[in-house]
């Protein structure tokens, strides 16, 4: 028998490996492990009140943590059945494109990159190209800036609170932002120069479905309230609180069962499973940028989802300086958070963090605190998709020494930019075999 | 001075804290020449594993046998240790529930197949090794990291963080959370070092850095239950990152 194992997995975020066997009858076991830590922070949130819950939640992952905060709020004012204003929408909105910009940048320029480049890794990369380096971490500088300005700390916002904002960013702030979102300009379209001057590793070809959050205007991350799967031409709408029977996840003990899977699919989530469910909604820039970049979306190819993180990075940046200058242009008012008066409910909400889909459901009871919480996250949803393609790997590869097998492998779970520290509380782990 | 020999490693936690070291953009490349990046699996695939360190950063709690084999692995290679973020100085939110219901919680969350897993209560690193150095905050502060670095470049440490997050406040003349009687600010008894960051914004502190040595926890939770905040609730939000609050009953 033959046996790859790759551990541990480097340049991902959090504790992961991969483990390929081949018996004489082909393929018997694929998978990606997670040796990631328990946290168990569902339990630490029951019993607490609305304003607890949010940043304790944010602390599942922090290159997420945007997205968790703001999912987390989002659940609990639909739970209160609490209004935001469209003020506050947007600023949620900013702060997840921020997020988004800065959580691209690390993955394609500091994790992936070096593999395009033949570096093993990002300070190795730095001496060799220190341009291209230095333009990645000034996108991600901007990505944090944004999220500075809008929720006060680059990891694990504070001021994102139940209702709205604590405080609004100031005009000094905004005009700073502002500029630096000028040099972001020029630099996203570097990027996207960088990105479609790289080679096309092969790894694997193989068709996959994709879902992503939908109902929301433009190519939002924070707004929608759908959850929307698409298989070939098929697409199927899941309203949020119906969002168990997509994401389907089955905890089996001891085995590699615990997948999420639609019908015994698994599907992918992410930059490039966005571009293709939306593909009918994307704006002529966001065409253009793919045009550029030469990738189409749905693509059998999995590392098209890097270029995919380049074609929303650049279109982040875009919409983020729009949206600055109207705001400056037009003004913001200095409006009060809305009273949130805890009432016994449930609230379901989606948003699209920067690897896919992210659910948190909470059930409050009449005091309010927090009786249960279910949070899905889009690494726990993207292992199944990352093992489908790992087999693809092993079945299309033509007798190659296995370290480019090995090789291929990495590509592939590298380009999923797995966040293990969001995926440990929903998947199996490796020990549990 | 030769570069010292660094590794940055993750036990349990959300790696907020190698995202802050990552997010140091601007002095990222000098720091990379400063110092001799010999092992960060985050950031790179060619890695010594086994070698000496002049410098250890650990970020993230002991929450199972592997985070432990790791940790002391790393001890036994490096010179100096630093934990850094509330996860490996005080255990952090996953060291929030008391530790007698880890089993419970286990089942609750995964079901039976829970209990086979690698998995204890979290655990600061001062509980398995010499800690040199702690470094607290959910996250760390970018200026803290950099102050701490520029002390290790110089082979030494920088002088111990004894003031509470209500001093910082204080100093940027915020408007007082507390005397407000609204909230439970935790500003009072927390390690400062965060320049007052929350309540900065108008958001009570929630004692993210975990509990000061000298802090005044009677007198604090007697202030707060003056403006009628109920103790247990208090004492929930002070155990959230993990401190070491004592817990409902002990006061």
């Amino acid at each position: 028998m033959r046996v790859i194992r790759v551990e541990p997995l480097a340049r991902v975020e959090g504790h992961g490996g991969i483990t390929v066997e081949l018996d004489e009858g082909g393929l018997s076991r694929v998978e990606f492990d997670i040796f990631e830590g328990i946290r168990l922070l569902e339990t630490v949130v029951r019993g607490r009140s609305a304003e607890d819950v949010s940043p304790i939640v944010s602390r599942i992952c922090a290159i997420c943590s945007a997205a968790h905060a703001l999912t987390s709020l989002k659940a609990t004012e639909a739970a209160f059945g609490v209004q935001v204003s469209p003020q506050t929408v947007l600023l949620r909105e900013l702060l997840l494109r921020g997020e988004n910009i800065q959580s691209h940048a690390l993955h394609f320029f500091c994790l992936a990159l070096p593999d395009y480049l033949g570096a093993p890794g990002v300070i190795a990369l730095a001496a060799e190209r220190p341009r291209e380096v230095q333009l990645g971490l000034r996108l991600k500088k901007l990505g944090n800036l944004i999220q500075e300005t809008v929720g006060g700390r680059a990891v694990h916002p504070v001021n994102a609170v139940p209702g709205g904002f604590a405080r609004l960013p100031g005009v000094e702030q905004l005009v700073g932002l502002r500029r630096a979102l000028e040099q972001g300009l020029r630099d996203a379209e570097a990027a996207v120069e960088l990105a479609a001057s790289l080679p096309s590793p092969a790894a694997c070809r193989a068709e996959t479905a994709y879902a992503a959050a939908g109902g929301g205007p433009d190519y939002s991350y924070y707004g929608g309230d759908e959850a929307i799967l698409l298989e070939g031409d098929q697409r199927r709408v899941f309203p949020a609180w119906d969002y168990r029977r997509l994401t389907n996840e089955r905890s089996a003990p001891h085995s590699h069962a615990r997948h999420s899977a639609f019908n015994g699919r698994a599907f992918m989530l992410g930059a490039l499973a966005r571009l293709a469910v939306r593909k009918d909604q994307l704006s002529p820039r966001v065409r253009r940028l793919m045009e550029s970049l030469g990738l189409e979306a749905p693509s059998p190819d999995p590392l098209d989802n890097n270029k995919a993180q380049i074609v929303e990075l650049a279109e982040d940046v875009a919409w983020a300086a729009e949206t600055v200058d109207r705001l400056l242009d037009q003004g913001w008012r200095e409006e009060p958070r809305v009273e949130v008066r805890p009432a016994a409910g449930r609230g379901v909400a989606l948003t699209e963090a920067p690897r896919g889909l992210l659910v948190h459901s909470y059930v409050y009871d009449e005091q309010g605190r927090l009786l249960k919480a279910d949070v899905v996250t889009p690494t726990a949803i993207n292992t199944a998709s990352i093992e489908e393609r790992f087999r693809a790997a092993v079945e299309q590869a033509g007798g190659e020494e296995p370290a480019e097998l090995t090789r291929r492998l990495e590509l592939i779970a590298r380009a999923y930019d797995p966040c293990l520290s969001c995926s440990v509380h929903v998947v199996r782990r490796a020990d549990a075999r | 001075m030769s570069r010292p020999r660094l590794g940055v490693f993750g036990l349990t936690g959300c790696a907020g804290d190698q995202l802050v070291l990552l997010n140091c953009e601007d002095e990222l490349p000098e720091l990379a020449c400063l110092t001799e990046v010999r092992d960060f699996l985050m950031a790179s695939s060619a890695n010594d594993a086994c070698g000496e360190l002049d410098v250890a950063l650990v970020e993230g709690a002991v929450a199972g046998r592997r985070d432990e084999e790791r940790l002391r692995a790393i001890r036994r290679r490096s010179k100096t240790l630093v934990a850094i973020g509330s996860c490996a100085v005080w255990g952090g939110v996953s060291a929030a529930e008391t530790p007698d219901r880890h089993a419970d919680r286990l089942a609750e969350v995964y079901g039976p197949a829970g209990l086979c897993y690698d998995s204890a209560p979290a655990r600061p690193l001062r509980e398995l090794v010499r800690v040199d150095w702690s470094l607290p905050g959910c996250p760390i502060e970018k200026h803290e990291l950099l102050e701490l670095m520029a002390h290790l470049l110089e082979g030494n440490l920088p002088p111990p963080a004894d003031r509470p997050v209500c001093a910082e406040c204080r100093m940027a003349e915020n408007d007082c959370l507390l005397a407000r009687g609204a909230a439970v600010c935790c500003g009072p008894l927390t390690v400062g070092g965060c320049r007052a960051r929350c309540p900065e914004m108008g958001v009570p502190c929630i004692g993210c850095r975990g509990l000061l040595e000298d802090a005044n926890l009677p007198g604090a939770l007697e202030v707060f239950e003056r403006s009628g905040l109920p103790r247990q609730a208090v004492l929930a939000k002070i155990r959230t990152f993990g401190a070491g609050a004592p817990a409902g009953g002990a006061l």
